[in-house]
């Protein structure tokens, strides 16, 4: 076995140590690697161990991943688990560069890495993801969301690891619910009565705000529109647009409806993104609102919130005849295809992904479990117990259209809806968008 | 000491005469060239290479394809659009801000009171980070809450809200409103430094003659301003036709790709989806655009030089 390090010059020992210091803070896979096969001492902290690495984008909590890695380091004494921080996911192109650029090295680095769930896709067909079918069993995937699941998949084979998990949902004053003596609407026409009474009576200026900004967020909320009509973006093989189908026209059509029709929503929100449709709502402007978890905190914080204890969340409507959606977000694990140390790599991911350290993540970051089983959990349900109310959103969680070429078909969805809604023509517009969207997965 | 260092100098200029003359100054200017090389021609033909490949992080394909990424631009309505709206917003911009910049030339020019006040004043939004003026016209446009729609609807000139940046008859003009005011004064800052150059000579001997304040314009300082006004102009033309940051903050090339520029389109061929073959053809595309805007430009201003002088 020949394997080409810096490090195979007859150097002395202490010269080794120095320099795989400060190598492996660049290079840890291919320095740890050299270093563990030729059997030289590696760092101190690292010694007999298997040296991984861990790339990831920076969340914060409590606490941040890097205090879980070194949990993981103390916890056992075979893998050493160096830790890459990425920027936040509030930077995701970013992130999503960082992440290529490595992984077409192709030099093994990063070991472990956690991906959005939309570029699952595309790391698997790239041939970057190892496929995790020989080390996962049915009775193991089975403790998993099935919607997380799905987004987790790549041609049949499960190519990432449920992490944690975020989807849209439906934000509701509970007050004026109670006020008019209605229950929490399940359809969307339902939504449209009660948000346009609550604008009749006075009682709030919009009926329903969401994001239709030409931007990521317009495709998640167009995803759940076209999805709780029985409708799909792309067809189930991602290869050919389903966009131009009824369903889809007629979801895309009531998106359009609630700015020019019923008038529930301003014409403002086609250059919303999350925030400024959230600040009238937690302003007590609107009865309704779609979004993420990240508005439950807020919506319960007096110092911004004219709101606090008048809020309900839950799944978001869905049409006549079809099932509630909300697209899936979050962060999901990867195994590099290139690396050199698969069981450590293995070990180390299916440690992130253990019930433990998903509690860990719930209570410390406030990032939901893609364990449907946590929901149960006393403790969780105590501490945070708003996550009681996502589990039966993240049953309906609905990935985006699982496509390699993920990065184009949303450029083209997100120009393409944006002009249906500015201009009416739907049914033009998404049969176009069609045709674009076959050229590109085809 | 002294002594050595004659010496030495001596002795190299005894040995100069060894290395032919001509080597000198091409050796002396080999930094800068390598300098320039480095960071200006090589990433030029880097981005030209690239442009004729089929180059894409996601597909890891390299190969050369001729000019199909140029058929296929030529024939792609999205670099029509955004190059439609890149030369609108190029244009008006640099207009406005060349006729407001003048107007404030003009006006700083005078003596009054405070003027070192007001001349340094002028130039903070000059000064802001483009990402803070963008997030700042953001609120003052903002449809709902923005204090534009409320002046204009309290003056009574609007009766409704307008949706500045949902809409997209007014998204590409806001956007425009917001670069001249953070770029006005910089030309007004060029203009004026062309104004102090004219000889305070000749404006008094015309007024002595009996011109008033348009003809001294008109006859005097407006031909003799020419050269700089051209120069300035160039500036913010080149300038203006990168616009990126302020789509990118407040619009993100939307609603239904009414502000999309080419910045922006190259940004998203690039960046997002990895095609670095075709998202350099954009921007090989828009260099070619702007050298032919500077081409043009420069002609006017040698002309108008040698006219002056």
């Amino acid at each position: 076995m020949t394997i080409k390090t810096p490090h195979s010059g007859g150097r002395p020992g202490p010269a080794h140590v120095t320099q795989l210091d400060r190598r492996a803070f660049l290079s840890t896979g291919a320095a740890g690697l050299g270093a563990a096969a030729l059997g030289l001492p590696t760092r101190a902290r690292a010694a007999g161990r298997k040296q991984i690495s861990f790339a990831t984008a920076s969340f914060f909590g409590s606490e941040t991943f890097g205090d879980l890695v070194d949990s993981f380091n103390e916890s056992q004494d075979r893998v050493m688990v160096d830790y890459i921080e990425l920027p936040p996911p509030s930077s995701s192109t970013e992130v999503y560069q960082g992440l290529v650029q490595q992984l077409a090295r192709g030099n093994g680095t990063p070991d472990v890495f956690s991906q959005d769930v939309i570029w699952i896709a595309g790391f698997a067909a790239a041939g970057w993801a190892l496929p995790l079918d020989e080390f996962v069993d049915a009775e193991m995937t089975s403790k998993y969301f099935e919607g997380t699941l799905s987004a987790c998949k790549w041609d049949g084979k499960l190519t990432a690891l449920p992490w944690f998990m975020d989807t849209g949902m439906m934000y509701y004053r509970k007050d004026l619910l109670d006020q008019y003596g209605e229950a929490v609407p399940s359809t969307w026409a339902e939504m449209a009565r009660i948000g346009k009474a609550a604008m009749e009576a006075g009682d709030t200026e919009f009926g329903f705000l969401w994001q239709g900004k030409q931007a990521e967020v317009l495709v998640c909320d167009a995803v759940e529109a076209i999805a709780s009509n029985g409708g799909a973006i792309l067809a189930d093989d991602g290869r050919s647009a389903r966009i131009g189908e009824s369903a889809a026209v007629e979801a895309i059509q009531f998106l359009y409806d609630t700015i020019n029709e019923m008038k529930i929503s301003p014409s403002d929100v086609l250059s919303w993104d999350e925030e400024p449709s959230r600040q009238p709502f937690t302003a007590g402007k609107s009865m309704f609102l779609r979004n993420w978890s990240y508005v439950w905190p807020i919506a319960q914080d007096p110092s911004v919130s004219e709101i606090v204890g008048k809020v309900g969340a839950g799944p978001l409507p869905h049409f006549d005849g079809g099932k509630s959606a909300s697209t899936l977000g979050g962060y999901q694990l990867g195994l590099n295809a290139n690396t050199k140390e698969r069981d450590a790599a293995w070990e180390f991911m299916s440690w992130m992904s253990a019930p433990e350290q998903q509690k860990r993540i719930a209570l410390n970051f406030g990032l939901g479990p893609s364990r449907p089983a946590l929901f149960d959990d006393a403790e969780l349900n105590e501490k945070q117990p708003f996550m009681a109310t996502l589990r039966p959103v993240f049953t309906g969680a609905t990935p985006r259209p699982v496509t390699p070429e993920y990065a184009k078909v949303t450029l083209a969805l997100q120009s393409g809806i944006s002009k249906a809604l500015v201009n009416g023509e739907v049914e033009k517009e998404m049969t176009a968008l069609s045709g674009q969207l076959d050229k590109i997965v085809g | 000491m002294t002594r050595t260092h004659t010496a030495r100098a001596e002795l190299s200029a005894r040995r100069r005469p060894a290395m032919p003359r001509w080597v000198w100054p091409w050796l002396l200017l080999l930094p800068t060239f390598l300098a320039i090389g480095a960071v200006a021609f090589w990433p030029i033909l880097e981005g030209l290479r690239l442009s004729l490949t089929n180059t894409s992080l996601i597909t890891r394909q390299s190969d050369f394809v001729g000019l199909e990424n140029y058929t296929g631009l030529l024939s792609d309505a999205r670099f029509w659009n955004a190059w439609g709206h890149t030369v609108w917003f190029t244009f008006a911009s640099t207009l406005l801000e060349t006729l407001i910049g003048l107007g404030m030339a003009l006006v700083l020019y005078e003596r009054f009171a405070c003027r070192g006040l007001v001349r340094a004043a002028m130039l903070v939004p000059w000064a802001m980070p483009t990402v803070v003026t963008s997030k700042m016209f953001g609120w003052l446009f903002d449809g709902q809450n923005g204090v534009v729609n409320w002046l204009l609807m309290n003056l009574g000139i609007i009766d409704a809200k307008i949706n500045w940046y949902g809409n997209p008859d007014t998204a590409l003009t806001t956007l425009i409103i917001a670069d001249v005011w953070k770029t006005a004064p910089f030309m007004a800052l060029l203009l004026l430094t062309g104004l102090q150059t004219i000889p305070k000579s000749l404006t008094e001997a015309a007024r002595m003659d009996g011109a008033r304040g348009w003809t001294v314009f008109w006859s005097i300082r407006l031909p003799l301003l020419m050269p700089t006004l051209l120069i300035a102009g160039l500036f913010r033309a080149l300038d203006a036709f990168r616009v990126f940051d302020l789509v990118y903050v407040l619009t993100g090339g939307g609603p239904a790709d009414s502000t999309e520029t080419l910045s922006t389109l190259a940004y998203k061929e690039l960046f997002s989806t990895l095609e670095f073959g075709y998202g350099s053809t954009v921007s090989t595309a828009m260099f070619i655009t702007e050298a032919i805007l500077a081409g043009i430009l420069c002609l006017w201003l040698v002309r108008t030089i040698r006219r002056v002088s």
